[in-house]
């Protein structure tokens, strides 16, 4: 049973004051393995009471789909920017619309990427090529660029989606080189 | 004091706390006591109607979800924010919510707040 509800689309019955059902955190990210699923429920500015028995009801039929618990929140679009969110950057930078199966931030018309800066510097010559294949492939065999959509924009410097940050991170740490991570939101 | 009478006498001393907290603005003190006094009215429901306890928040949750269910959504609704009264600001409005799902369950329970 897949945790990726938000590729999944599952058909939800929900009300009009529903703005949004975004899926974030561990589950969204790749090579991660998730103790529970955390959702938000974005809704227009309607009384916290009634947010909370909508999220209940839209947590049971979340309910349906996963076999690991559900840790749901209910937010309208000020307390979800409120500075005592402390999930909101994780919402709005790797959150997923199980509504409209993207980027969160894309209702906001924002793309978000990882950008990873690296310099090759100071490893040898075979490692050096090393990290090429594993970027890029060797022998018909697809490289992580590839196989994770993402892309090589300059030399030393990659972009790639946001729930794709640790297989890359992980794989850079084991060449023992300098790197930068940053994340950006593009119009 | 047997069962019964510790869970009513608990469930009301939270309640009034809390209602003392939240006159001071405490919001996070009185959701964590509104919480407190939802649990113990939800133990003395199902006191009430089996004639046992819940031992645990797990075993709570398990026989509420299995034969209560409207007190199981009541619980499993107000849990998280009793959960993060320890790092997250509880609003007013968050308070009253609460309060009032002690509320539901002094009355289910025929307890005089």
């Amino acid at each position: 049973m897949t945790q990726k509800l938000w590729l999944k689309k599952p058909k939800l019955n929900y009300s009009e004051d529903v703005l949004d059902i975004v899926q974030f955190g561990s589950s969204v990210e790749e090579g991660k393995t998730p103790n529970d699923l955390d959702i938000a429920v974005i809704f227009n500015k309607i009384p916290l009471k009634e947010q909370l028995n909508q999220a209940q009801e839209i947590k049971k039929q979340l309910e349906k789909f996963v076999e690991i618990s559900i840790h749901i929140n209910s937010f309208d679009l000020y307390s979800l920017f409120d500075s005592s969110n402390f999930a909101k950057e994780n919402i709005l930078f790797f959150g997923k619309s199980i509504i409209h199966g993207d980027d969160f931030a894309k209702r906001f018309g924002l793309t978000p990427k990882i950008q990873i800066y690296y310099s090759l510097k100071k490893l040898k010559k075979k490692d050096k090529i090393g990290f090429n294949y594993m970027l890029n492939g060797r022998g018909g065999e697809y490289g992580l660029l590839r196989k994770h959509k993402g892309g090589l924009l300059n030399p030393g410097l990659i972009e790639i989606n946001p729930e794709f940050e640790n297989i890359f991170v992980n794989s850079i740490k084991e060449y023992k080189i300098d790197f930068k991570v940053k994340k950006v939101l593009l119009e | 004091m047997n069962k019964e009478e510790t869970l009513i006498k608990a469930g009301k001393e939270y309640f009034h706390s809390g209602n003392d907290e939240f006159d001071k603005k405490r919001y996070n003190s009185a959701v964590v006591l509104y919480f407190k006094a939802l649990v113990s009215f939800s133990d003395l429901y199902v006191l009430q109607k089996t004639g046992n306890t819940p031992s645990s928040h797990n075993d709570r949750f398990k026989i509420t979800k299995e034969k209560f269910s409207e007190i199981y959504n009541l619980l499993d609704k107000d849990f998280p924010f009793y959960q993060s009264s320890y790092f997250q600001i509880m609003s007013k409005e968050l308070a009253e919510v609460i309060k009032d799902d002690a509320k539901i369950m002094a009355e289910k329970t025929k307890t005089k707040l």
